[in-house]
Parts: C-alpha cells; structure tokens; sequence
C-alpha cells in the first residue's frame, strides 16, 4: 500500500477529460492490475458456487459425491474471501489514489493560483470540486475491479452454458447486453428528477446554515415564525422533489427485478426441455437456474460501472476547469538583477513613492483609489491591456523582477488580511522561526496584547478556520502582527485600523515607526490618528498626486484633503 | 465557546420509536406490500426444487416444464409490481419522515435562547445543519427502510426455507456464530472510525475553502507552499482514517463471505445427507440449498446497513440534542409601568469567580443619548448586553418600568429595546423578506418608508428587482454599508423606545461609517439611545458619556462636565480633538 498523499502528484494532461483519467490510469496501474485479477476471481468464485451445488445434488446419489462437493463450496468460500478481501483492498486503494492525486492538485493550484482562480471559479465551486468531483473520478477506479470481473464472469457462464447448448450460450451472450440497453431508458427519468431533487436540496441546506450564520441577528429583531414558514415552505418543495424521484426510482428497481427474471425463465425453460429430452440432467437444471440468477449481479455490477465512468468523466471536466486556471502573475524567464536594498518603490501612474526608513500615508477620495495604487506597488494587477506602467523598485519594473523576490521585498497587507487554520505561533510567523519574545514584541507593536492574553494556550492555541472565533478588530490586529514580524523591505498596510477603538488605534499609530525602523512603509488610511505619525502623507485625487507634505501642513493648506479627513465631524 | 446538547441513545431510541409509532399508518402497508414482493421472489427456488423432483422421479413432461416456468415467471412480474409499490411508498414515507425532523430541528434552533446564542460559536450548530442533517438524511431516507426490508426478507426466506423442510432449514445457522461474532466487533470500531472520516473531509473542505477565499493573502505573504502542505496533511489524516476503516472491514468482511458459504455448504450437505436417506425429498434438498445461496443477500444487507444506523443514530442525537437547551427567560407577566430602563448594581461573570462588571447602575432618561467609551475589554460591550436584556446580571438587575428585562416575554422585550451589533447578515430571500423578519405583516409603504429613513430607499429601488430582489450568499450582492442600513431598517420595523448600539459601525470603511451615521441618526430621533462607541465623534453629540474602565462606570456625565472634571476623558477627547486641528465645536 502506497502512502498517501504522495510527494509530488505530477504534471496532469488536461487535454481531455480521457486524457485525464488515463493519466490517472498510468500512475496507478499495479493497482489497477492487482484489483482486475481479484475481482475476477471473486466474481468467479461466487459463480462457480452454483455449478457445485448443482453437481452435489444433480450428480450420483453418493455420500462421496456429495462430501466432494461440499468441500469444493467450502474451498469456493474460501477463494471468495480471500478474493473478496484482496478485492475490496485494490478498490478502495484505487480509488483513493486517483481522488486523492486529484485533489492534491487542486490544493496545491488553489495555493498557487492566487486570486486568479477566485475571479474565475467561485470558491464554492472550487471547494465542491475537490468535495465531490475529484471523489468521483476516484468512484471510476473504485469500480473497475468488480466491472472486469463482472464482463469475465458473463462471459465465463456464456462459454459454460455454449458447451451444453448452443441456444442457451447466445441466450446469455446476447442478453447480458439487451437486459443492459434495456435498462437505460429506465435510468433517464430518475436522472432527470435527481438532478432537480439536487438543486433543490443544495437550497435548502444553504437556507439553513444561513439561518444559523444570521442566527443572532435573526433572534435580535424577531421573525423567528416568519422564517420557520419559509424554511418550512422550501422544505415542501424539497419533499415534493423527492417524492417525484420515488417513481423512477423505484421502477428502476422493480425493472431490475422484472428484466433478469426473463432472462432466468429462458434459460430454465430451455434447460427443462432438454432435460426431458434427456440431452442434460437435474445437474444442469440446477446449475444454470443458479447461473443465470447469479448473472444478476454482473448486470447491477455492469449498469455501475456504466455510471461510474460517466460521473467520472463529468467530475474530471470540473477538475481539469480549474487546474486550467493560470495565475495573474508569474516570474519573467530572465529576471533582471536584484535592485539593491534601500531604493525607493515608486508607481509612476501616480507618482507615489516609498522610501526606506519612512512612514509614507496614502490619502485618496475612495477606498478603491488606493487599493488600485497598492495593486500596481505589490504587483497583483490582472492580465489584460494595461494602461499604467507598472511600478518599480530601485529603478527596476517589478514585471522584469522574479515573481519571489518581490512578493519577499514588497509585502501588501490588504484590507481584510485572512488568517488560517494552525496554531497561533505559526500563524503570526509563517516563514521563520521567532524567539516567544520576538512575537510578544510583534504583538505589542500590533497592539494585540489583550487578544493573547486571552487566549488559554497562549501562541500555541488552534486558530479556527479563517480565524472566525476571533472579532474584526483581534483578526485585523493578528494579521498586523504577522506583517510586522515579516518585515519586509516594504510594507504596504491597507486601512489597518478600520476596526479598532480609538484607544488602540492610538497605540498603534504611536509604534508603528519604530516597528519599521529603517524599512519602507506605506499606510492607506484616512484615520487622523495614523496620518498624524506620518513622515509624509500623499493626498492623491483622480489618479495623480493633489499635495503631499506633513498632516498638519496638508490641514491648514488642502481644503479638499481637511474636508476628505473630518467629514462627518464638521457637518 | 459551550457546546450544545447531545441527546442520550435512550433518548435517540425512544424519539425513533415515536417517531416509526406515528407514521405507523404508511409503514405498515408499506411492509405488507414488500412483504409480498419478497413471497413471490421466493417462487423461483421453489420452482427448481419441484423440477429437479420431477426430474428424480422421472416423470418430468414438457407441458409440465412449461407450467412451472409459467409460474416462475408470473411470480417475477408480481415481485416487480410489489417492489414498485412498496418502493414507492417507501421513498415517500422516507421524504416526508425526514422533512418533518428537519423542520423540528429549525424550529428548535430558532427557539434558542438570546443568551445561548450570543455566545455559542456558529462552528457546532453550522455542522449539526449541514454535516448531520445530511448524514440523517440517508439514513432516515435510505438506510433505516432498507435495513427493514431486508430483515423482513431474510425472516421470509427462512420462513420459506422451513416450509419446505423444517429439518434441512437447521443448516444455515452454521453460519451464525462467525456472523455473530465478526460483526460485532466490527460494529464496536466502526461508527467513531466512519466518524472520523467524515471530520478529516470536513477539515480538507475548510481548508480548501479558506485557501481559494484567502487567495490573495497567500499570495501576498508567500503562504501558497504552507496552504498545500496543510492540503496534504489534511489528505494524510483522510487516508488514515480510510485505512484504520479499510482495515476493520478487510478483517470483517472475509469472515462474513465465508460464513455465507458455510452456511450453504451445510444446508447442501445436511440436506443432501437428509434427501440420500431418503428423510426429504431431493426437491425440498434444491430448493434449502439454493435458499440458503438467496439468504445472503438480505443478510448482507441487514449487517451491512448497521453501521449507517449507528453513524445516523450519532447524527440524530445532536440533532435532537439542541431541543435540550433549557429557556433562559421564563416571563412572568408583568407589564412594565414605563418606558424607562435602569441598570442597579449588576454584577457579572463569564466565569464563576471572575466578575467583569463590579456593580454598575446607570439609568437611561427617556428619549436620551449616552455614549459608552472606554478601552477594549473594559467590560462596555457586557453592559450593553445586560441593558438589552440579553444576559441575566449575577445580581444586581436591569428593569424597564419596573420589571425586570430578563422577566420578559422576549417578544415584549424586543418592543422595548434592541442591540445593534457590528455584525450584520443579510438573509438569502428577497430584500422584502428581509426586511418583513422585522415586521411579519408590514405594508409595502412601510417597508419603503423604513428604507427611505435610513437613507437605503435610492438604491432599494434601484435593484434588478427593487424590493423583490433576491440578496444573500447566493443573490444579489449588497457592500457592507448596504447591508448595514438593511439591519438599521429592519430596527425602524421593529420600533423599541431604547436601542443598544455595540460598535454597530466599525467594521466598515471610516468614510462610509461617517456616511452611514447619519442615516443611523435617523432611526436614533425619538429613541433613548446607548451608544458604545470606537470613535470619539460620536461622543460628543450625545447627552451624557459614561467612561467605562476594569468594569466599572469611572466618569459619568455631559461632555461639557467630563472635560472641565479633566479626567480619562478629557484626556483622551484632548488627543482626539488636536488631531482635528482644534476646530471640532460639540453639539448641543
């Protein structure tokens, strides 16, 4: 048994959705092989059961005989359990190889895609992907062993019933196939009222996390009744949905009954006539009745199979749609040299600047002013036709510049830092290893003391995933801290106290230089508190640069900068 | 964070049963009808049997061999028509049993207590939603009618097998001790094996999730080579968990497969050994063996659905569980003999020992505005609560008219006073819906004079649909300031004399928050207001400013007087006020 995940899960062909699988395929074709041979002896094995039942009790009415064969049904037992095991082993190794190789690859693109893949796919669909499609291009593999034997065991009684008849050998040969085909139109209602029963469903289980996510607002105003009615009116819809997959789901079934029914009375009544006809004996009665019922299950085993590889195909067409994804970004096949450290980063666009050893603030009417400036200055503008130039560091374009060697130089901290699933400690300092003091220190630049101090386990409690059990203002302090300890030659903070108090957006403001020291910062906010601490504040309207200066001269000089900060507060 | 009640099996065991009691109308001719699908499947062995009689005795004819196929077959039409009825029904019965529990359970967690709710994290209740509730589905939909109809055909072909001879029947049981055995050993390692591995899948799809919906911080901070690996991990634990399940079942499953060989090679040899001494016929031999070959099938089924029973009887508990949460307001009647609300000397502890309010008393004046300002942790948003009578004080009280909040029906309690937090959620359905949780029966025109209040009307109307526009996770996106009026428009609906408004602004955008506090003035006018604020601006507008520091009320009174007084305040209104160049004039 392989360890899984692997190390490396490969370069996948994402030509085709075949293309796909069969790449699977190759990387897992021991497994493939182990699964095929133990899945046709199992299948076998159970067939073979009827045969020796047929000759303990068909055969000369000999204590022998019957002792003989009795051993050769506990010998089949055997066989089958020990096939069976192998079997069920090779399956599910199968399976989990092919999904987990495939979800691997999503993990891995999603990490690396940035927010390209996002902006393309919704995340929703990104994480019912990996949930449910990759699952399921592992479901083909999963039944490719009892399918291989299901076509050799048909095939097998097919040849067997051949020797004592050839009418009896075409009835199975042939009808294995037709029972098949036949059950087909029985399938494509139920798939149709599936899918809505689905969608339906998927509705519903979104109505009621919602209700649970809004349940404290939900409880604050009332309505509690009015949405239990709602909630109780999709929930109708969604039983009616499924009381509409009852029919064909259960004429499915009863067709399942019906269809290998002819097939076992022509076979028996066959067999009966050449009984009388003396040509076979209660042997074969016996025998090919259990035979023929036992085709049932390569039937079943057959239309699985059939439904596998189409699931399959649909999930690895959903795969291969988002490992398609490309990343915005990506580095130039030469970089150009490393500029040296203590340069300035500078977006012509605009012409705002960063200087080592500055607190630089960037004004701007709009939110999305500054976030397009920091876009350029961090290098995450989307493909496309460009009409400003990128920004540059030290002289130097940053597209001309490895991808690493930026995202390592100039860090963007945006406006809603996520955090992630892990402890504290590792949370705060992804990268590198930090003495406790060290982020203690970090914390308290980030003024985030109180939120530690909260916590039972100190830096080593478990940060929940996207850090919900922590408030907007401890997340935002958090993911302060975690840049802070980065301390990258530039760091670029978008509007990082938008969600604490007065207080603490003091404090912060007041150790924010000397947590820079000699490194490049760029604040876009439009908190008195921080552009007070500002070496320089670029006020920055329509895209280009309106003043630039100290706070309290931009005050008393800018009356469109002093009515931009104290709106609300002269009204 | 409290976890949420789990029922006991006990209880599991007799809700099933009140449950199976009531819709015993549908379950029993469900039964019967599969009952008699599962009779008519037992024709075919019979059939064999009777031929390979004939075939002994020599007197088998061609007309004969007709008649009996004719039967088989005839038999084979009428199971299929059963099995559609029966299936039929059964599916029905199996939506509409599973749409009741889950309508029961809404209805419990929206009757969740106030304080249960503020507390408790989303995380455990969100996955009694999604993960149990999906879980129970297949097994009240699936899992518990196939588990029935395959125990009532297994029974039935035992049944038939002793018909046709009560001794050869004694064979199968040759395989119910290693049956016995092997499956209870299984079942005692099973469910906390499924269990695990469906908690190792719900923490890949987080992480996928946080990893797609955190692209661009990964990005930013280099973190793409952590989140795969965390990916990896995540696979790690998953194939663990399928392994030590893989393992259970590689051990259980052989000693099953040939237990059911076993017990047809004793039925062929008792029953042949019977038939050779001529104590059975060789029919009544034929058809045991060959029915003892049909008895796996049901059995299989009937050993291998225990383990979904037991993994939705664990969902079921905690879904049953949430009914449990005790009320924590029992209302006793009294009508409040005004509108004035007071806080006397209330104490309070999250934890027992560790009081975070130490005696604070204030009294709201009707119609007035009192700012709460203070560091974080002081205890302000603690006290808003008590003043919304969210939480019961340890001792001291919080009284409106004289009767305590806490004594409140809590639809009363809502007419009388509301909390406004920084959260805001705007709920899948139309804004109309939206909006009428507030006011069930509200009017069209009073819907839009409640946007038009809090300045949301503009944009209301012009929606793809106006008020009839799909919103939340999956409609129409509203900005968080849109979503802030929705909430304050939902509070103009709802109309208390006395609102709370804990940080309600600050998660947004600084210049959108200015924005939004002027349509939030509007739904202030009129009302007594507490407001505990982040920002000093809004300090100065209101009629008093309350300081709260280590939980306790350290300066109380108008702005004018906090300043002249030069304490916390009015140091802190200095820093604030020279930052705005010294011009700020207070309000009257």
């Amino acid at each position: 048994m392989r360890r899984l995940p692997e190390e490396d899960p490969g370069t996948p062909d994402l030509r085709s959705p075949i293309r796909y699988v069969l790449w699977l395929a190759k990387l897992q074709w021991p497994e493939l092989v182990g699964g095929t041979v133990f899945g046709i002896l199992w299948m076998v094995s159970q067939a073979l059961v009827f045969v020796a039942i047929g000759n303990a009790i068909g055969g000369k009415e000999r204590l022998s005989t019957l002792l003989g064969w009795s051993a050769v049904v506990i010998g089949l037992g055997c066989l089958q359990a020990f096939s069976g095991r192998m079997r069920h082993r090779f399956a599910v190794t199968n399976w989990l190889i092919a999904s987990y190789r495939s979800i691997q690859l999503l993990g891995r693109h999603a990490a690396e895609t940035g927010p390209a893949l996002p902006a393309t796919i919704p995340s929703g669909d990104v994480v019912n992907t990996v949930a449910s499609d990759a699952i399921r291009v592992g479901g083909m593999f999963d039944v490719s062993a009892r399918f291989a034997g299901a076509v050799v065991a048909w095939l097998l009684i097919a040849g067997y019933l051949f020797a004592s008849s050839i009418a009896l050998g075409l009835i199975v040969m042939l009808g294995v196939p037709a029972l098949m085909i036949l059950t087909v139109p029985l399938m494509r209602p139920l798939h149709s009222t599936q899918s809505v029963q689905r969608e339906v469903v998927g509705k519903l289980t979104a109505l009621g996390a919602d209700t649970v996510v809004g349940l404290r607002i939900l409880r604050g105003v009332g309505g509690e009744e009015e949405f239990l009615g709602r909630y109780r009116a999709k929930s109708d819809v969604v039983r009616l949905a499924g009381n509409r997959v009852a029919s064909p789901q259960a004429l499915l079934e009863s067709g399942q009954v019906l269809l290998p029914s002819m097939l076992v009375a022509a076979v028996t009544i066959l067999t009966a006539r050449l009984v009388v006809g003396k040509t076979l004996g209660s042997t074969q009665m016996i025998a090919f009745y259990g035979l023929s019922a036992f085709l049932t299950m390569p039937l079943r085993t057959g239309i699985e199979g059939i439904i596998a590889a189409t699931r399959g195909l649909v999930g690895a067409r959903k795969v291969i749609a988002v490992l398609a994804v490309q990343p915005w970004t990506s580095s130039p096949t030469e970089p150009a040299r490393s500029p040296a450290a203590g340069g300035t980063l500078l977006d012509p666009a605009s012409g705002f600047e960063a200087a080592a050893g500055q607190v630089t603030a960037l004004v701007t009417e709009t939110p999305e002013e500054a976030q397009v400036i920091a876009d350029r200055l961090g290098r995450f503008t989307p493909p496309g036709p460009s009409t400003h130039s990128a920004a540059s560091l030290g002289g130097v374009p940053l597209e001309d510049l490895d991808l690493e060697e930026v995202r390592t130089r100039v860090v963007v901290s945006d406006v809603e830092p996520r955090l992630f699933t892990g402890s504290l400690r590792e949370e705060l300092a992804p990268h590198a290893r930090f003495s406790d003091a060290e982020i203690r220190t970090a914390i308290e630049q980030a003024s985030a003391e109180d939120v530690l101090e909260a916590l039972a386990n100190g830096l080593d409690t478990d940060v929940e995933e996207r850090g919900r059990s922590f408030s907007g203002g401890q997340r935002q302090r958090l993911a302060l801290t975690r840049v802070l300890l980065m301390d990258p030659e530039f760091l670029v903070l978008m509007e990082p106290t938008s969600a604490v108090d007065t207080h603490t957006e003091g404090r912060i403001a007041g150790r924010l230089r000397e947590a820079r020291g000699q490194n490049a910062t760029v604040v876009a906010t439009t908190s008195p508190l921080l552009l007070e601490q500002a070496d320089q504040v670029v006020f920055i309207l329509d895209g280009s640069i309106v003043a630039s200066g100290p706070h309290a001269e931009l005050l008393d000089t800018i009356p469109s900068y002093r009515a931009l900060i104290l709106r609300g507060n002269d009204a | 964070m409290s976890m949420l009640p789990i029922a006991s099996s006990s209880q599991v065991r007799s809700h099933g049963l009140t449950l199976a009691r009531s819709y015993r109308r549908d379950l029993i001719p469900m039964l019967s009808l599969y009952a008699l699908a599962a009779v008519a499947g037992l024709v075919g062995p019979w059939v064999i049997g009777a031929l390979t009689q004939d075939i002994d005795n020599k007197d088998l004819t061609v007309s004969r061999a007709d008649v009996l196929v004719a039967v088989l077959f005839a038999a084979a039409v009428i199971q299929s028509v059963f099995t559609f009825m029966s299936r039929r029904r059964s599916y029905v019965l199996g939506e509409t049993v599973f749409a009741r529990l889950r309508e029961e359970f809404l209805g419990h967690v929206l009757g969740l207590p106030l304080s249960r709710v503020e507390r408790a994290g989303t995380g455990d209740l969100l996955s009694r939603t999604t993960n149990d509730m999906d879980a129970l589905s297949r097994t009240v939909r699936f899992a518990a009618p196939e588990w029935m109809v395959a125990l009532l055909t297994a029974v039935l072909t035992f049944v038939a097998m002793v018909i046709v001879s009560p001794l050869a029947a004694l064979g199968v049981f040759a395989a119910a001790p290693i049956l016995f055995l092997s499956t209870r050993r299984y079942l005692r390692y099973a469910p906390a094996g499924y269990l695990r591995e469906r908690a190792a899948y719900a923490t890949m799809s987080g992480t996928i999730s946080e990893t797609v919906e955190g692209a661009k911080t990964i990005d930013a901070l280099r973190l793409s080579k952590r989140q795969s690996d965390r990916v990896d991990a995540d696979l790690g634990e998953a194939c663990d968990a399928e392994m030590y399940t893989l393992g259970l079942r590689l051990r259980w499953f052989p000693s099953v497969e040939f237990a059911y060989t076993l017990a047809v090679a004793a039925t062929l040899l008792w029953g042949g050994f019977l038939a050779l001494h001529h104590w059975i016929g060789i029919g009544a031999a034929t058809s045991d063996a060959i029915y003892a070959v049909a008895l796996m099938d049901p059995v299989d089924r009937v050993i291998s659905w225990l383990d979904e029973l037991q993994v939705g009887s664990t969902s079921m508990a905690r879904l049953i569980g949430v009914a449990f949460v005790e009320d924590d307001r029992a209302p006793t009647g009294e009508a409040p003999a005004d509108e004035r609300i007071e806080a006397r000397d209330v104490r309070y502890a999250y934890r027992e020992g560790h009081d975070v309010l130490h005696g604070v008393s204030l009294g709201l004046s009707r119609g007035e505005r009192i700012a709460v300002v203070g560091p974080s942790g002081a205890g302000k948003s603690t006290l808003g609560r008590l003043l919304a009578g969210v939480d019961r004080p340890r001792t001291g009280a919080v009284e409106v008219g004289g009767v305590r909040l806490v004594d409140l029906d809590l639809d009363e309690l809502r007419g009388h006073v509301a909390l406004v937090t920084q959260e805001h959620h705007v709920f899948i359905g139309t804004l109309a819906d939206n909006l009428r949780l507030a006011k069930p029966r509200a009017t069209e025109d009073e819907l839009r004079s409640a946007l038009e209040a809090v300045d949301a009307l503009e944009w209301a109307e012009q929606l793809p649909e106006g008020l009839e526009t799909e919103l939340g996770a999956t409609g129409y996106p509203l900005s968080p300031s849109q979503a802030q009026q929705l909430a304050l428009a939902r509070l103009v609906l709802v109309d208390p004399h006395t609102l709370v408004l804990d940080e309600a602004t600050s998660l947004l955008d600084p210049r959108a928050a200015r924005h939004l506090e002027r349509s939030l003035s509007a739904v202030l006018s009129g009302r007594t207001v507490v407001a505990i604020a982040h920002r000093l601006h809004t300090a100065h507008d209101a009629d008093r400013v309350a300081v709260v520091a280590d939980g306790m009320i350290i300066e109380l009174g108008t702005h004018e007087e906090l300043l002249s007084s030069d304490g916390e305040y009015a140091a802190l209104w200095a820093s604030w006020r020279n930052d705005h160049g010294g011009d700020v004039v207070p309000q009257p």
